[in-house]
């Protein structure tokens, strides 16, 4: 197939099935209902390190997670959610919350919504793990 | 003579058609409100990801032809281009595809590559797209390399590699239960494709069949779908990243960071290249076996059950 045509129908395709899908509303990114929601979406992850204590941050976008072996992060995926542990992580604060650096390429930086308040409490208690 | 024949390239023909499927199930999970789930920016790496493979294709599909050819130029056998080889051919290259993927989830260096199409929370037509730009650097086309020993032209194939993963797309999909009872048994099915794409200590590292499943029954890595055990897509460690650089390339990075560490031995260093996933030196990460053994010692009911036994 000659790339003339090729290249103009991916490319409309992707970005054609993209706008749709926004307009569908198909963007909006997972709220975890409840702490035991960020506790369920903790342990999907490590099974092994149960909670110790569940932060819920208030508008439901993510969750601190406290457990034996340290700190960790819940956090949406677009519709679902993934998490790690915060060993190693800069903690800078952000215009609406906070911004986590991690020394990990498949999770770099995490930009989380936060209040005042939880931001400094997040802050001070990341401050004590990282 | 037979060094001119062309077949068509059948993935770059199928655009259109995956284009309209993925509108088609989009349309059936919006109006039903079951059968799947899509989300923006998942769907958006998936389609890229499909994009830069063709493009890989483009770029590297040299090297591949390249050594076919080389292969075709010393093997004195040419069984020609009747429709009975070429359906010979498309059968033993589904044995082939079963062995290039299941290297591709027990040999570190070939996940590296593989690891993206599963890097997906979702489990839709747009996943089926999710595939690998770096898969030349796996030199798995060597497994092709006794396909054209034996006389099928490289042009023929890979004109069935093509069919293969265009017969693929189809069952990434949730929209699909189950087919007929003849077709499940014979067919790679999205019921069994599913179970491929699961994180479930259960269903780890089965089913690779591409379009036949009976190769995974013979070769005793099939896992059917348990209806008490809906599976849950993704890794077993998902990225925190739609970057689709990130997805690309992120497990090349991690085998050489891991191969990199100060105070290895040579023989350690290897392993962290051609050791299944989840292999580590010291022994602090899990690979298959221990994680089904870990998710036993929580649920020891589920022992001698499919995946468990
Ligand atoms: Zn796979
Ligand atoms: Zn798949």
């Amino acid at each position: 197939m000659p790339l003339s045509i090729l290249i103009p129908m991916v490319v409309i395709g992707i970005a054609g099935i993209a706008v749709l899908l926004h307009l569908l509303g198909l963007s909006r990114p997972r709220r975890f209902d409840d702490e035991a929601a960020a506790r369920a979406a903790w342990l999907r992850e490590f099974p092994a390190n149960p909670p110790a204590r569940v932060i819920l941050c208030h508008d439901r976008s993510a969750a601190l997670i406290e457990t034996v072996q340290g700190a960790g992060v819940v956090w949406p995926m677009g519709a679902d959610s993934t998490a790690r542990p915060l060993a190693g992580a800069r903690i800078a604060p952000a215009a609406g919350g906070i911004i986590i650096h991690l020394p990990d390429f498949t999770a770099p930086r995490i930009r989380l919504r936060l209040d005042a308040d939880e931001a400094r409490q997040w802050l001070s208690k990341l401050e004590q793990t990282a | 003579m037979t060094d001119q024949i062309t077949y068509p390239d059948v993935v770059n023909f199928a655009v259109p058609l995956f284009i309209a499927a993925i509108l088609i199930e989009l349309a059936w999970i919006v109006t039903k409100k079951r059968g799947g789930r899509y989300e923006t920016r998942d769907a958006l790496t998936s389609l890229i990801m499909g994009a830069g493979n063709v493009a890989s294709g483009i770029v590297l599909g040299f090297v591949a032809w390249g050594f076919f050819m080389a292969l075709w130029a010393i093997t004195p056998l040419d069984l020609g281009t009747a429709w009975w080889v070429v359906v010979l051919c498309f059968v033993l290259d589904d044995l082939r595809y079963y062995w290039v993927h299941r290297f591709g989830h027990r040999i570190r260096w070939v996940w590296a590559s593989h690891v993206n199409h599963h890097s997906s929370q979702h489990y839709n037509l747009t996943t089926a797209l999710r595939q690998t730009w770096t898969g030349t650097f796996t030199f798995m086309m060597v497994v092709r390399a006794p396909l054209i020993l034996l006389g099928f032209h490289p042009a023929m194939v890979l004109f069935v590699g093509g069919l293969n993963l265009i017969y693929q797309f189809w069952i990434h999909t949730e929209a699909i239960g189950r087919m007929p009872r003849w077709f499940e048994w014979l067919m790679n099915t999205p019921s069994h494709h599913r179970v491929h794409h699961g994180r479930n200590a259960r269903y780890l590292d089965a089913n690779y069949a591409g379009v036949f499943i009976i190769w995974d029954r013979l070769f005793g890595t099939f896992v059917p779908e348990q209806d008490d055990e809906k599976v849950d897509y993704g890794l077993v460690h998902n990225l925190g990243t739609f970057n689709p650089l990130r997805v690309a390339f992120h497990e090349w990075l991690a085998i050489f960071r891991d191969m990199a560490q100060p105070g290895l031995t040579l023989r350690q260093r290897l392993a962290y290249a051609v050791a299944p996933p989840g292999w580590s030196h010291d022994g602090s990460r899990q690979m298959t076996p221990e994680i089904k053994a870990a998710h036993l010692a929580r649920h020891p009911e589920d022992a001698g059950t499919p995946g468990f036994d």
